[in-house]
């Protein structure tokens, strides 16, 4: 395989020419090879970092529901850790593993609130939504460790030309680019990881970012934890559905470079109220507002 | 971009521009500094005035100048650790909309006197770049092996570093001179395709025009299977 130096990509489309002209027809090992070319690193090296991003992701949920977490705000008092009781309880409206997988999206995001070790997935503000999801399916379904962290690479990848033709910020293109980006990534890696084909994986994450469209960033007090801790979960089961849909066989009417570039074009429409500044939306609630009173001389 | 910073940066939360790329801000700023540090203080603007209490900003600057990693479990203890180490840290808010949104200066103290001030702005997913220091533009992210020394501006110091560099076989792939003309004192900031030996530094460092001389190895990755 005869590679150039750089690889740059410029969307889905483009990725599937490019595999087309380097003779890729593994999605996954297509995006290990454009790191290893843009980053000068070996797929040896990059296989075993990637590795070591899952292995800190399984340690952020261990270590986020093994108490209910607190933030300094005390705006969280314990959510992920009463979702793992209410699982365990045997009450879940469905499958527990489904009551798990929530308790999981919620223990990063807290985790991540409380100032603990997590890894941006896109963001930090969405970091609970991929390692949620993929572990729990993943156990689900006995997949291996290393085809876990393979799916990752196509996660990554979608993050990528996200950040390519749009963006990955709340403060630029609102909560869609962040949750949304989140939850398209992971629909796109559930679907590699249960063999889906690209066709699929293109449909799951299109479905996913075109579901959360629109979705502003208002986050009460500045925090990054109202509303976007449950948001995370928003983003988790939205990417579990859309991946399950694409697997059936739905295959989406927008492509996902169509899909980004509408997320793009909505982003820029949307007042800087409502991109990470705290000035509109949910943030200037009067019980917002008397939350942010409560925590005002909070330095911490 | 790379796919990293997608699937990363491994941090401690809550913001990877306002935490992560803080501390980042912070072990920059260490390294230029590097001498021991026993009081700073910390100016924050804009967005990392307002914000930055929430997002554990202060904590981050603190412990990336203490030498924290981005990823160090120990930044939300950092201001007690500083207490017990017995370095000061002194924060101050302030509005500036000329300042990129993200921005803060450290002035460092040595006997009651300022003895540097470096600036730096985060510009999200956990980058940062330092853009002043001592009142001189400078413009780095820690990417490169840097050099940066101050020196008498006088003729023919920039063919010296060169013509050291070169005789270790070091290529320059960028360089960069200011100069303070009421203080007849020059700024270079060089970054380099390789380290800078410690023979070279000293040799720097004898050159009696010469203030002072800092090389800053390239931001290396590692593994650490241990955390």
């Amino acid at each position: 395989m005869n590679l150039p130096k750089r690889i740059r990509i410029k969307g889905w489309n483009d990725t599937l020419n490019q595999m087309n002209n380097f003779g890729f027809e593994d999605v996954f090992r297509f995006f290990l090879n454009y790191e290893a070319k843009n980053s000068e690193n070996s797929c040896d090296y990059l296989l075993k970092k990637m590795h070591f991003h899952w292995k800190t992701m399984k340690n952020a949920i261990t270590k986020g529901l093994e108490k209910p977490n607190i933030t300094t705000s005390k705006f969280i008092q314990g959510g992920a850790f009463h979702m793992k009781q209410f699982a365990l309880s045997g009450h879940s409206l469905l499958d527990s593993s489904y009551s798990i997988m929530i308790s999981r999206i919620l223990a990063v995001a807290e985790l991540n609130a409380c100032m603990g070790k997590i890894v941006a997935a896109p963001t930090a503000g969405s970091c609970g939504i991929i390692p949620g999801v993929l572990l729990s399916v993943a156990e689900k379904h006995k997949i291996s460790e290393k085809n876990l962290v393979e799916s990752l690479f196509v996660a990554g990848g979608i993050g990528e030309i996200i950040s390519i033709r749009a963006s990955l910020s709340g403060s630029t293109h609102g909560c869609q680019a962040e949750v949304g980006s989140a939850s398209a990534m992971a629909a796109g890696a559930l679907v590699y990881m249960m063999e889906g084909n690209l066709e699929m994986i293109e449909s799951a994450a299109a479905f996913a970012l075109k579901n959360i469209l629109g979705l502003v960033c208002d986050p009460i007090a500045g925090r990054v934890e109202i509303p976007c801790i449950k948001r995370n979960v928003l983003g988790g089961c939205n990417a579990l559905a859309s991946a399950e849909m694409a697997l059936a066989g739905i295959a989406t009417n927008i492509p996902l470079d169509e899909v980004i570039d509408a997320m793009a074009s909505i982003g820029n429409l949307i007042p800087c109220s409502l991109k990470e500044t705290s000035q509109g939306g949910l943030a200037i609630t009067p019980s917002a507002l008397v939350l942010q009173n409560q925590i005002k001389d909070l330095k911490g | 971009m790379s796919l990293f910073d997608v699937i990363g940066p491994i941090m401690i939360g809550p913001s990877s521009s306002h935490t992560a790329g803080a501390a980042k801000i912070g072990l920059l700023a260490r390294r230029i500094y590097h001498r021991s540090i026993s009081k700073v203080s910390i100016i924050l603007y804009n967005s990392f005035a307002d914000t930055g209490p929430g997002h554990g900003t202060m904590h981050a600057l603190a412990g990336g100048l203490l030498g924290l990693a981005m990823d160090d479990e120990k930044i939300p203890l950092s201001l007690e650790i500083a207490k017990n180490l017995g370095v000061e840290f002194v924060f101050h808010f302030r509005e500036d909309p000329e300042k990129h949104p993200n921005y803060v200066t450290l002035e460092f103290w040595e006997e009651n006197e300022i003895s540097q001030t470096i600036s730096g702005i985060s510009i999200g997913g956990g980058h940062a770049r330092i853009i002043e220091i001592d009142g001189n533009k400078v413009e780095f992210s820690g990417r490169h092996d840097m050099l940066i020394m101050t020196y008498k501006d006088i003729c023919g110091m920039v063919a010296l570093v060169g013509e050291l560099l070169a005789r270790h076989q070091i290529n320059i792939a960028y360089m960069q001179i200011s100069r303070d003309a009421n203080q007849e004192k020059a700024l270079a900031v060089l970054k380099l395709d390789a380290s800078v030996p410690d023979n070279v530094i000293e040799t720097l460092r004898k050159n009696e025009a010469v203030f002072s001389v800092v090389a800053i190895p390239r931001w290396k990755e590692t593994l650490d299977e241990s955390s």
